[in-house]
């Protein structure tokens, strides 16, 4: 019981005590040397605080500024890769005709016409589109991806009658351009013209047709008005669900009553049946801002009195024909 | 005391007084490494307070290595007093769940391998520490009071067997050994438990 050797228990109980006694002792002396202000304050240093933020953290901004560069490259890589597969031109075809493919086709044109059609025979025209006549005086509307770079462009009546036409005013942004041919001495003041322009938006669903120059003769196309915007949401433009070809860019989009709502300008290749066409309100847009210079005098009035609004498809069609023209373009 | 009348200059002759006891030396020691200690703390987001308890536990890893007898102190005892502190702020750090990064110098001739070694012996001490005071509280009066009377604050077993109002020191001793095999049983059983 009171033997000499000590056991185990006691020998941590008296180093417990110990620990005890120092740890007072030790705020003891804290106590004293604080009372007796012999501890030097420390010195803090807040300028080190930044550089050792910095020094501390270093490894880890370093990670992030790594994948935060890796992010963006990747990114703008994946994005070009994008971009390059759904290449617009490709998804936004402009719906022009290059013309070397109907060169076989100008024999017979040319014998219908007496030197008119010579202009051909030397220079095959690079691209066609078509165009329709906005006043009777000679003023007519197409697209700008038509005309744009051009030597020279003549339109073409569906009688086969070609005109030198000038290009009075160029809208690239909305692709639309405005052509004079009433400068040309073979052109005589048609009647006026049968339809009237529509710029107040269209209603989905609206019956809408199309006469254009996908090849060289006249072709009637009808659909409906499938979404008030265009490309990519494009306001400017609507979407239609009309079948359209190289050669019908430029073309009218006319609603059941005959009213000019829109100009044919391009589909969409990736899905089928999306065409567009920029809107009417755009157009007169465009023509409020011709400078009276570009008009040489003659004032650019559009018909506000539709004459077809009775007429059956059969008549507008045969009505309107005579103001659609085929729009060729020289380009060196 | 012996070394009052000594200069404590060097840190072998501080070590020795630690050792004895010396309150000068320990007075001396603590004066001349607490503004290390306390910048490290403070410049590393702790409290006056923090880097006093920081200190104490530093202090209290030396004296037990001292006392124990065995301490060879292969660096230089301000290194060895700064390498505990960081250690010991590190941990802390890291039990309140901040980043465990801390801004410090490492000394060149810290002997890393050493210290960790006696921390790893000071937190076991902790724990049995813990452990200890834990059965002492469940042991219940007047057992405690007995025990501590005679093993920490080293009163005679003729002082405790008035205190208690034991008839002679035989009871007393009795009485006390009873108590110490009821201190064992609680204090290895949790031990166990813990283990």
């Amino acid at each position: 019981m009171d033997a000499g050797e000590k056991e185990p228990i006691e020998n941590m109980l008296q180093a417990y005590g110990r620990r005890l006694e120092f740890r007072d002792k030790l705020k003891r002396v804290h106590q004293q040397l604080e009372a007796d202000s012999l501890l030097a304050a420390p010195v803090v240093e807040p300028r080190a605080q930044v550089r050792a933020w910095w020094q501390a953290h270093r490894s880890t901004l370093a990670i992030a500024a790594a994948v935060a560069i890796m992010t963006t490259f990747a990114t703008i890589i994946l994005y070009r890769s994008y971009q390059n597969s759904h290449k617009q031109e490709q998804q936004y075809g402009m719906m022009m005709r290059t013309m070397g493919v109907i060169q076989q086709t100008q024999n017979k044109l040319l014998n219908n016409l007496s030197g008119r059609g010579r202009v051909f025979q030397q220079n095959p025209g690079q691209v066609a589109g078509s165009g329709f006549l906005l006043t009777a005086s000679g003023f007519m509307v197409t697209n700008n991806h038509i005309v744009q770079g051009s030597d020279s462009v003549y339109v073409q009546s569906q009688q086969g009658v070609v005109y030198k036409a000038r290009i009075v005013h160029s809208d690239p942004q909305h692709d639309l351009a405005i052509l004079a041919i009433g400068q040309d001495t073979a052109f005589h003041a048609l009647p006026p013209v049968p339809y009237s322009f529509e710029a107040r938006p269209s209603e989905l669903g609206e019956r809408v047709f199309t006469l254009g120059y996908p090849r060289e003769e006249i072709v009637y196309g009808e659909g409906y008005l499938s979404s008030g915007t265009g490309f990519r949401g494009d306001s400017a433009a609507y979407q239609v669900a009309i079948s359209v070809n190289p050669g019908n860019s430029g073309g009218p989009l006319l609603d059941e009553k005959g009213n000019v709502i829109g100009i044919i300008t391009a589909k969409q290749i990736t899905s089928e049946g999306a065409t567009f066409a920029v809107k009417t309100s755009i157009l007169l847009n465009a023509l409020q801002s011709i400078s009276p210079d570009s008009l040489k005098g003659d004032p650019l009035t559009l018909n506000r009195k539709n004459r077809m609004v009775r007429f059956s498809r059969k008549q507008q069609i045969k009505q309107m024909q005579n103001y659609v023209y085929q729009v060729k373009v020289f380009k060196h | 005391m012996r070394e009052t009348t000594r200069l404590l200059s060097t840190d072998e002759a501080l070590l020795i007084g630690l050792a004895e006891g010396s309150d000068r030396a320990l007075s001396q020691l603590y004066r001349q490494h607490y503004p290390m200690v306390s910048q490290l703390v403070i410049n590393n987001s702790g409290s006056a307070d923090d880097a006093q308890d920081i200190y104490q536990e530093t202090l209290i890893v030396l004296f037990e290595k001292v006392s124990a007898g065995d301490f060879e102190l292969n660096c230089q005892l301000k290194t060895f007093i700064y390498a505990v502190a960081r250690r010991l702020w590190l941990k802390q750090l890291a039990q309140r769940g901040r980043s465990p990064l801390i801004r410090a110098n490492q000394f060149d001739e810290e002997p890393a391998e050493s210290i960790a070694d006696d921390l790893a012996d000071h937190q076991r001490r902790d724990q049995q520490f813990d452990q200890m005071a834990e059965s002492l509280a469940k042991l219940g009066e007047p057992c405690r009071t007995l025990l501590e009377d005679f093993y920490i604050r080293h009163l005679s077993m003729q002082a405790i067997t008035e205190k208690f109002g034991y008839t002679n020191t035989d009871n007393a001793k009795t009485q006390k050994y009873k108590c110490l095999t009821r201190l064992k049983r609680l204090f290895f059983s949790s031990y166990k438990d813990t283990e």
